[in-house]
């Protein structure tokens, strides 16, 4: 069909170029949907990972699917996809826990009671994990913000170095070191700490 | 080069290096639930991402192209508003005059209260105000009053006075 051609609904005279659009703003609609089923559920974990509450990670996966909703027309000029979501909502849940420093460090602690798994533990073994991950999480907050941002990604097992690198936008080699550096002052401050236990 | 970290780091990372929390918190699964409120936020977000957006009928026509390309309409409009705009501010700048010097007017003075007393809102006059007065030369060299005549009345210049007859009683 031509672009000077019509489509002729009874009476009515319908542009074929507004049908064209109507069908590139569906067409739009079920890729972000498409998105939204495949890559929640990951998204929600990398936010999760940096912001630790539920509602917070929920909402920076929502704020990232907007965004990519309102920049929808260069959906297709994205390569991968994936690696795009996850630095989309990283960077926005690193955005949010700037702002939302002052959330104290008990939340942390009753979310993680809260949300890992429980079976086979009694609730006081639970308890007492829950305690030793806030503790691990608190020697993470205590890390450079480099070493630390590799870490958090690196526990991921569907991302790759180089999705690491392409997320934060540094080579695979800086992945590498800062990794390495990571893990040195992790076992340095559980040492520290366990020592003056 | 492509690698999983995942396996690099498990091989020769104890759990006192505390990765094993980390891995669990990265695998724990999503709320249930959550794919369809990102779907419901997604339908009740405003569908146009611009502040000025063309009108529907001309949005398709421009995307079809049958009428201008919309960089092009883009183009023209931000040329147009810029013209607009220059082009009154230059009509402005060309009509305004320099500014003159100003013509200040000499605000009378308040008489200074002494005393503690107000002054009730006297203002003092210059004595300038009614103007010296200037006569013609003539009117005033003719009303010099006359001098009198000196031999008229007979009586010695040096002011002695004349001998009065004696009576005789």
């Amino acid at each position: 069909m031509g672009t000077g051609q019509a489509i002729y609904a009874g009476w009515m005279e319908i542009p074929t170029s507004a049908v064209n659009e109507e069908a590139r703003r569906r067409a739009e609609d079920a890729a972000i949907a498409a998105l939204v089923d495949q890559y929640a559920g990951a998204l929600y974990r990398v936010a999760y990972s940096v912001l630790r509450n539920a509602t917070d990670a929920e909402d920076a996966v929502q704020e990232a699917f907007l965004r990519v909703l309102r920049h929808r027309d260069t959906l297709d000029e994205v390569r991968d996809q994936r690696v795009w979501l996850i630095r989309i909502v990283w960077n926005i849940a690193l955005d949010r826990k700037r702002r939302a420093k002052t959330r104290p460090e008990t939340d942390d602690v009753s979310e993680l009671a809260r949300v890992l798994p429980a079976t086979g533990l009694s609730a006081e073994e639970l308890a007492a994990a829950a305690e030793h991950h806030a503790h691990v999480l608190t020697c993470v907050e205590r890390l450079p913000a480099k070493e630390r941002e590799v870490l958090l990604l690196s526990a991921f097992e569907e991302l790759t170095s180089v999705e690491i690198a392409a997320v934060l936008e540094i080579t695979e080699s800086s992945v590498r070191s800062r990794l390495f550096r990571a893990r040195n002052l992790m076992a340095e401050l559980l040492d520290h700490d366990s020592s003056l236990r | 080069m492509s690698s999983n970290l995942h396996n690099a780091m498990s091989s020769d990372s104890g759990p006192s290096s505390g990765e094993d929390t980390l891995r669990l918190i990265a695998s724990l699964p999503a709320p249930a639930g959550l794919e369809e409120r990102v779907h419901k936020a997604l339908r009740a977000a405003p569908r146009s991402g611009r502040v000025l957006a063309w009108p529907q009928r001309f949005r398709a026509r421009i995307a079809s192209g049958t009428v201008m390309e919309s960089n092009w309409m883009r183009a023209a409009a931000a040329a147009a508003i810029v013209f607009v705009v220059v082009g009154g501010g230059w009509g402005v700048y060309s009509r305004v005059q320099p500014g003159q010097a100003g013509k200040g007017l000499v605000m009378p003075q308040l008489m200074p209260s002494s005393g503690g007393l107000s002054g009730s809102g006297a203002i003092r006059t210059p004595v300038t105000i009614p103007g010296p007065k200037v006569g013609e030369q003539g009117t005033q060299t003719a009303k010099k009053p006359a001098v009198p005549k000196k031999a008229a009345s007979g009586q010695h210049p040096e002011g002695e006075a004349t001998p009065q007859p004696a009576v005789s009683q």
